[in-house]
């Protein structure tokens, strides 16, 4: 759809809400093409060979890799909505539909105002943002991306997990998903908000499953961008090499608590999840976040600078502006150790009589983006790289640990106290500045506000893990036992 | 959808079906006295399936004028063709007879025909009741949700069914304080009910609000529960917990047919007691969620998956149906048009035995009460662990002191053979507050049963 179609069911849509009685509306529109590919390669058995008592069943036994087939598992179809938001004396109503059909939007503008004249009036409510010039890049969009058909992503998938299996004979299972997304998104108010951008989204991962004796391994790799990316060679082989090197796995001989080498994308999964939660501005301003009253304050040692760029050109955050129409910035919030910002959006700011950083998302429980109101999120929040690779940062340890791959239970950290305690499958010793041998799955505990304090150093491989970029660096007095 | 069919068979499909979605689900959020949210979100859109040669293609669309549905069947058909290249096996559906049935739910005050101002009302009756039963109660949340509208489907053999879903639910939690103790307690009720139902004594948001509240006064006294092997009587909301979770997971057939479940190969055999059995069932007479048809047209009748001990069969789709060589069970469902039909539960429950829960009680020299449950965690062994969020200490049939979350673990398979009760009062709880999450999709489900004595149940001490 173009974008003066979008446009013109937002305007029709938000002078119907005033005509129903409505001070402000605000409409987002959305839609997304999309395409997921998975496919599960590997040692499968013949359907002649299934398990005594099931007959004709589909059974995974040992047997060769067989090349080229496995189960593909494929989606694609478009998705168009819209989010309401009708504010009728202060008391804010929110109401969405999986239809830009101009009839139901309007029914959709209806109902969303009757919900507002039933909320109480919010006092902290001040008014929907206001009209203000997109500053950044239009959007990132890849036209190859849309040009993708369903063969294509399927071989990638399917020659991807060969690529795994060739590696090494070990290796037993790998699975591959790729996923294509393009989306168009406008936005409209009723202070003269008329916004338009779109995008593209390329997403590949892949995970395979080691088997040697009785131990059976598995780890995965993957890449997500704003721009095709035809190689995919170097993910699956990535993804061989991960797997493989965790096997042989020996537990600890004693609790370790010291240094720790977490790889980037380890780290990412506690920081994401942990500091997102202490930099927004309703969490602060709701007494849930350590970070209250702290700004001008020293709470990382010299070592941590973090930004968040909405503007990062090639990033997965970035658009013209954010979910609702404010444009996107680059706000500093952590520089040498110290706190110099925080993330708002318009209801955050304004309650402070201040600006909003453009950190509006509508990413969020529902799938459809149209269909969650909108809260504060990292455009492209950015732990800055110092120096070195991930050996680099290796070989500076006489004793210590590992982090890499994926961590169970991160989700689960208490995001106020910023305390975790995970378990991490894909763990390493490290004795003399080299790696000595994979570790039993592990649980790795700290607390995520304190760690800024001991981080010993940061490494120059940064990678794009959605809204965050983030290298590997080493952190003191983290608590390791398997 | 006709023509989506028509289109799907031109294009040299050998089978296509088209599930039609118009479904609300309306939100409502109280926080002491206060409404903090109110959402909606209204669902409607167009996903089919085609099969062609060894494989099948699923697509789906939200815009439905005659383009974008001829894409979205032209995109399931290159899926398809593209699948049939690389697949292994032959993905087909079992044989079924084609059927055309229109269901409607008739209940008294359906949320449609319900104010927005009534519905915010009851979570401020919940409110206001529970923070007026003690100063001690510090925060209150209570919420309502509803789901329904309309389901449709067809298939090019000639099905052509539709019914009406329909799920309320009402929720009210409290948090308790007392010096540094803090504690929660939670009660809900819901099901394919009309708002009528919260008029019935049992379900007035104010008696909600007041078990919820003083299940939390009574927590601030309870002592951790002790570590150890126990003997434990479950009540019905911790038993369907289980019968879904650890039982109902692995008795779906996607997992069998890769050989994952331990069920596999396992029908015909003896699992359990004579009086122990679990259904899943899309039509329960009492409670729960009702589902008239599964997303492949499928009748939602009654399966008996564990028939008195004995495994008697798997939760099938058309697809492992024809895999497995059995027959459909009608437990084809998806999350809403824009997913493919995988295995899923609908209502799960131990079926009632003759113990009354008085007896059951009254018989339990030493053990543990144990009683609701938020959430744990399960593996595809049927290995578990659930927290209980409330429990008695029992000596000689009797209550003796409150106990605070006590976490179980165990093996399902073990576990059924060590239930020594099983009673005849019954439960079957379903809210529209999340649902039975399984690869990325989610469902409304209902669990429960009667309330069961086991036997040397491991019990982890404070959870």
């Amino acid at each position: 759809m173009e974008e003066h179609e979008l446009l013109e069911i937002g305007q029709k849509a938000v002078n119907q809400a005033q005509k129903l009685g409505a001070d402000e509306a605000e409409i987002f529109l959305y839609m997304e093409n999309q395409t997921l590919v998975q496919f599960v390669g590997g040692i499968f058995a013949s359907r002649s060979d299934a398990v005594k008592g099931l007959k004709g069943a589909f059974v995974r036994i040992a047997g060769p890799w067989i090349k080229k087939k496995g189960l593909p598992k494929i989606t694609s179809g478009i998705k168009a909505g819209i989010g309401i938001r009708v504010i009728v004396k202060k008391g804010i109503g929110f109401s969405s539909v999986s239809s830009i059909e101009e009839k139901k939007v309007l029914e959709a503008m209806k109902e969303a105002t009757k919900i507002a004249k039933i909320r109480p009036p919010d006092p902290n409510w001040v008014s929907l943002p206001e009209c203000k010039k997109p500053t950044g890049e239009s959007g990132i969009f890849d036209k190859r991306i849309l040009e993708l058909d369903v063969d294509k992503l399927l071989a990638l998938c399917a020659d991807g997990c060969v690529i795994i299996g060739d590696f090494d004979k070990r290796i037993i299972q790998a699975i591959g998903a790729v996923s294509a997304v393009s989306f168009a998104r406008g936005i409209v108010n009723t202070n003269g908000i008329e916004a338009f951008d779109k995008g593209t989204i390329f997403n590949a991962s892949f995970y395979a499953k080691a088997k040697s004796g009785k131990e059976e391994v598995s780890s995965g790799d993957f890449l997500i961008s704003r721009y095709y990316t035809e190689n995919l060679q170097p993910v699956a082989i990535s993804t061989s090499k991960r797997t493989i090197e965790s096997l042989g796995k020996k537990a600890l001989s004693e609790k370790y608590v010291g240094p720790v080498v977490f790889e980037n994308g380890s780290w990412n999964e506690l920081f994401s999840v942990i500091f997102t939660s202490g930099i927004s501005a309703l969490n602060i301003q709701e007494n849930r976040s350590v970070y209250k009253g702290k700004i001008g304050n020293q709470v990382a040692n010299e070592n941590v600078s973090v930004v968040d760029d909405g503007t990062l050109p090639e990033g997965f955050g970035t658009t013209r502006f954010d979910d609702e129409g404010v444009p996107k910035q680059k706000t500093p919030i952590i520089e040498k150790g110290w706190l110099t910002n925080i993330l708002y959006d318009n209801y955050t700011a304004k309650r402070e009589k201040r600006e909003s950083t453009g950190n509006a998302s509508r990413q969020g429980r529902a799938s459809a983006a149209y269909a969650n109101q909108p809260a504060i999120r990292p455009s492209n929040l950015v732990l800055l790289p110092n120096k070195g690779s991930l050996q680099d940062l290796i070989a500076q340890l006489k004793n210590g640990v590992l982090i890499k791959g994926s961590l169970i239970g991160a989700l689960h950290s208490n995001v106020v106290t910023g305390d975790f305690s995970v378990s991490a499958d894909n763990a390493f010793k490290i004795e003399n500045g080299e790696v000595a041998f994979p570790l039993k799955p592990c649980t790795v505990a700290g607390n995520l506000y304190e760690a800024l304090n001991h981080v010993i150093a940061i490494g120059n491989d940064s990678k794009s893990f959605g809204n965050f970029v983030c290298p590997s660096l080493i952190v003191d007095k983290i608590v390791v036992s398997t | 959808m006709n023509k989506a069919i028509k289109h799907a068979l031109e294009l040299g499909a050998y089978f296509a079906e088209v599930k039609g979605e118009d479904t609300k689900i309306l939100n409502i959020e109280a926080i002491n006295k206060e409404i903090r949210t109110v959402s909606e979100i209204h669902n409607i859109g167009l996903g089919m399936r085609v099969f062609y040669g060894k494989s099948s293609g699923f697509s789906f669309s939200n815009i439905l004028d005659e383009e974008n549905v001829s894409r979205a069947v032209e995109i399931a058909m290159k899926i398809a063709r593209a699948s049939t290249k690389k697949t292994l096996i032959k993905f087909q559906l079992s044989t079924v007879k084609p059927i055309e049935e229109k269901k409607f739910t008739n209940v008294s005050k359906h949320p449609k025909d319900v104010t927005l101002d009534d519905k915010k009302d009851l979570c401020l009756r919940q409110c206001n009741t529970a923070m007026n039963t003690s100063k001690s109660i510090v925060n209150t949340t209570s919420a309502f949700g509803e789901y329904h509208g309309a389901i449709y489907y067809m298939n090019s053999e000639g099905t052509k069914v539709s019914y009406e879903p329909l799920l309320v639910g009402l929720r009210v939690s409290c948090v308790a304080k007392k010096g540094t103790t803090i504690v929660d307690a939670l009660d809900s009720h819901g099901g394919s009910v009309g708002l009528a139902e919260f008029e019935k004594e049992d379900h007035t948001p104010e008696k909600m609000a007041e078990n919820a509240a003083s299940w939390a006064m009574e927590k601030i006294k309870a002592k951790p529960a002790p570590a150890g092997k126990f003997d434990a009587l479950i009540n019905p909301r911790l038993a369907g917990v289980l019968a879904h979770e650890s039982f109902g997971h692995l008795s779906e057939a996607d997992f069998v047919v890769i050989g994952v479940s331990p069920l596999t190969g396992r029908v015909g055999q003896r699992l359990g007691a004579e009086h122990v059995s679990i259904l899943d069932d899309g039509l329960p007479e009492k409670g729960g969620y009702k589902i008239y048809f599964d997303d492949e047209g499928m009748p939602c009748t009654r399966v008996e998956i564990l028939k008195k001990g004995i495994l008697n069969c798997y939760l099938q789709s058309r697809l492992t149906a024809r895999a497995l060589k059995m027959e459909p069970t009608g437990n084809a469902r998806s999350q809403d048009y824009s997913f493919e039909p995988i295995v899923r539960m609908r209502n799960t429950y131990f079926d009632v035995g003759e113990w009354k829960p008085e007896e059951a009680l009254k018989e339990l020299k030493q053990g543990i009460y144990a009683i609701d449950t938020a959430g744990g965690q399960v593996e595809d062994t049927g290995t578990f662990l659930f927290k209980a969020v409330r429990g008695y200490w029992v000596e000689n049939g009797e209550l003796k002191y409150p106990l605070r979350d006590v976490a179980l673990t165990g093996n399902i398979l073990e576990l059924l053979k060590n239930i020594d009760a099983v009673c005849n009062d019954m439960l079957i709880s379903t809210t529209p507050f999340g649902g039975c999450g399984k690869m990325n999709q989610r469902a409304f489900v209902g669990t429960g049963g009667p309330h069961i004595r086991v036997k040397n149940v491991l019990f982890g001490g404070v959870a």
